[in-house]
């Protein structure tokens, strides 16, 4: 009760739910969009984003500063939008070019997860996000826990990635020393359904994206590897087809020259490179990135 | 069915209305008893009900068995009915994969090729527990330490009594079954400490254990080892095993008090010991009771000599490390234990308690948690070769702030325990204080429960 009436009188702190591995990531990202930041390429995407490409790297492939702002596939475009009115608010003038990257796999989901888009919305209004509609949640532990909870003691993260960064804070102080980039810990057998085609919900929520960014600023844009062997063998085609398709619906966009699939030992799982993938992956939107200033 | 799940309090709240409706029929209530007891054990897989209730009727009947015959010889063959089909029973279903992958495993080091089957068996919930609690009863009718009861519904009620049927305390049958041929006698006092037991067991698993297990997992299989980082983990551990087995102890001793029923106590505060040998005394001890009186001392306990002696520790310890699960590192667990009561056994009363006693007590049960937690020797090598790195990672700061939050509150009470030398200590402060305390805690039980709780460790032994 104590909890609800801080809120209210706002005498705690705004909320913070960084408990978890999502959402810490969701909102060290959330806070870096309303952030200063030097960037002149933002990377902005699903988590194949997040972690195939090092911006680190990328920023000196290239020489000029990149942001990565890549979340996770949870999250449609549409909060992929928000996130780019929020960081073009903040840093007006500053961002030359938007590289959209996103895992096929991300493209065929049909819509985006409720949970985390609105925990991200929440968050970025300063609101409480009751998800728990039991006791707990009436007397106040949603507060508690994202207001107090969260700002003073350490969250320790769990599975791989507790064993790789340790807790939450750790994981923020990664993701802000590799300018947003992010290491999968996790690996997982190559396992699912190889079947792909771009979801129709893209049309509307790729047109949103697109209105977000400034007429003078680039938007790139390319489909993420999966391992070689486990591409169908018709993926080649598909894959060029959802990028025609999804050219039409971001316009103006430039397709990225970017490889469909990568060699199998570079990948932890489908949709997420080992590090050595991804600095190989760096070096290759590097280069791609090169050719489009060179052509320019 | 969880103690810490959200179907258990609508199961009790259901339970306790019908068993105050039917407090004045003993009879019926003693069925109500078993009815909810294996609707609780059957909630996880209703399937192995049969084996509870093969368990029970097959010792219910070699009871009385045993109880008509006055041959030695024919009331030991009724014992050994029991005996070996509960071991058959626990054996199959726990161990029976264990053994062909330790028997494949060892073929291969002598470079035979077999090709192991192994059945995928799925461990029952409790199955350790129940069914050394019927074996009891048969050991005691045999041994004429108690009658056998005529009684097969208050019999079925003992075996299964679901505040402590699936993880102990493991009860003797002439403390807990005549305790059903009782009326309904429920006085304040049992209440308090019933509700109290309720309150602070459930704490102990919800705030604490489950709070530690992260930062146990963490650490344990991460394969990135320093000193200070697996003593704080293995210090994490034991802390988590602690609040998590005693937890469920205190959480069925008080449903069982509420309910009018006294069970006993199965933790009486085991880190206070300066001894292993006490150490014993009060850590699991309805486990290590049942190991002394039916296994160590059938074995001769300490009547055949200073060697004997010895070799009845070590089988039983080794053998109570192997109740505990189908691994080779519980055997270890075993065996270190062994070692450490022999090497006090040989001690005798040379050393005195004290705060080096304790220290030494402590550092080896840490260890021995350290053989407990890990999951292969691999692992158990790794993290013991590490005590001579001492670096420490980025994080051992926030590891050690979350390690003092969620135990802090377990100190304070243990302590306070240990002073008054007095478990229930809390329940002789003013009313309206305990209240308070019990608020406390139940905010603490209620900001951190979970929709999807997490099962107690001991459910898989």
């Amino acid at each position: 009760m104590a909890m609800h009436l801080g809120a209210i009188l706002d005498v705690l702190p705004s909320p913070r739910p960084a408990l978890d591995v999502d959402r810490t990531i969701l909102i060290q990202k959330a806070e870096a969009s309303r952030s200063r930041s030097d960037a002149q390429i933002l990377l902005m995407g699903d988590s194949s984003c997040l972690i195939d490409v090092d911006a680190g790297r990328l920023t000196d492939e290239i020489k000029r500063p990149a942001l990565n702002l890549g979340t996770l596939s949870y999250l449609g475009l549409e909060s992929h939008a928000a996130l780019l009115r929020n960081y073009f608010g903040a840093n007006p003038g500053r961002v030359q070019t938007v590289v959209l990257l996103m895992h096929p796999e991300a493209l065929r989901l049909t819509s985006a997860g409720e949970y985390h888009t609105k925990l991200l919305m929440h968050f970025l209004r300063g609101e409480d996000f009751v998800v728990r509609n039991y006791v707990s949640s009436a007397l106040g532990d949603d507060a508690f826990r994202s207001r107090v909870l969260a700002r003073t003691l350490p969250i320790p993260l769990g599975g791989p990635y507790g064993r790789h960064y340790g807790f939450n804070a750790d994981l923020e102080a990664f993701l802000r020393a590799h300018r947003g980039s992010l290491v999968d810990p996790d690996s997982r057998e190559f396992r699912g359904n190889p079947e792909y085609r771009l979801a129709p919900q893209f049309q509307k929520t790729s047109l949103i994206f697109r209105a977000g960014i400034p007429s003078n600023v680039k938007l790139l844009f390319a489909i993420t590897p999966m391992p070689a062997t486990y591409a169908p063998p018709d993926y080649l085609t598909t894959r060029q087809q959802m990028l025609t398709q999804w050219q039409e619906w971001l316009a103006p966009a430039t397709v990225l020259n970017l490889p469909a699939t990568l060699p199998d030992h570079l990948f932890v799982k489908t949709t997420h490179l080992s590090e050595e993938g991804a600095r190989q992956y760096t070096k290759e939107l590097g280069a791609a990135l090169r050719l489009i200033d060179a052509a320019h | 069915m969880l103690f810490n799940s959200g179907i258990f309090i609508e199961f009790f709240a259901a339970f306790l209305l019908l068993y105050w409706l039917l407090r004045n029929n003993l009879r019926a209530r003693n069925i109500l008893i078993v009815i909810a007891s294996y609707l609780f054990y059957g909630w996880w897989d209703y399937r192995f009900l049969a084996l509870l209730i093969f368990s029970s009727v097959l010792d219910y009947f070699v009871g009385l068995g045993i109880a008509r015959q006055t041959d030695p010889r024919r009331r030991k063959l009724w014992l050994a009915c029991s005996v070996v089909a509960n071991l058959t029973i626990l054996g199959f279903f726990k161990y029976f994969d264990f053994f062909i992958l330790s028997f494949a495993a060892v073929m291969k080091q002598l470079h035979i090729h077999v090709s192991p089957h192994t059945l995928g068996i799925i461990l029952p919930v409790g199955i350790s527990f129940y069914t050394f609690q019927a074996m009891s009863y048969t050991i005691d009718v045999y041994r004429n330490e108690m009658p056998p009861t005529r009684n097969p519904i208050n019999f079925l009620a003992y075996v299964s009594f679901f505040p402590q049927l699936v993880a102990g305390p493991i009860e003797r049958a002439s403390h807990l079954l005549p305790q059903f041929d009782r009326t309904l006698s429920i006085t304040r006092p049992m209440l308090e400490e019933g509700i109290w037991l309720m309150i602070w067991g459930m704490f102990k698993k919800v705030f604490i254990a489950d709070n530690l297990d992260p930062l146990v997992a963490m650490v344990y299989g991460s394969g990135s080892y320093s000193a200070p980082v697996v003593v704080l983990a293995t210090v994490a551990f034991a802390f988590q095993i602690y609040c998590d087995f005693s937890g469920y102890s205190d959480i069925a001793r008080g449903t069982a008090r509420v309910l009018g029923f006294d069970i006993m106590f199965n933790f009486n505060l085991p880190y206070a010991a300066a001894s292993i040998r006490e150490f014993w005394r009060r850590w699991h001890i309805s486990l290590s009771t049942w190991l002394r009186d039916y296994l160590y001392i059938s074995l001769g306990g300490n009547r055949a000599g200073k060697a004997r002696t010895y070799i009845n520790i070590w089988i039983t310890m080794v053998l109570g490390g192997l109740w505990h699960g189908a691994a080779w590192n519980f055997v270890l667990w075993g065996m270190w234990h062994a070692i450490g009561l022999i090497i006090n056994r040989a001690l005798g009363e040379k050393v005195r308690a004290s705060f080096l006693s304790w220290l030494a007590t402590i550092c080896f049960v840490l260890y021995g948690w350290l053989l407990f937690r890990a999951r292969s020797l691999d692992e158990i090598i790794a993290m013991s070769r590490s005590f001579t790195n001492f670096s420490a990672p980025a994080w051992i700061n926030s590891y050690l702030l979350n390690l003092t939050v969620f135990t802090l509150s377990l100190a304070i009470v243990e302590f306070w325990q240990f002073k008054s030398r007095n478990l229930l200590v809390p329940l002789t402060i003013r009313p309206w204080t305990r209240a308070a305390l019990q608020g406390m805690l139940l905010v603490g039980i209620i900001l951190y429960w979970e929709r999807n709780p997490a099962p107690f460790i001991y459910f898989q032994f």
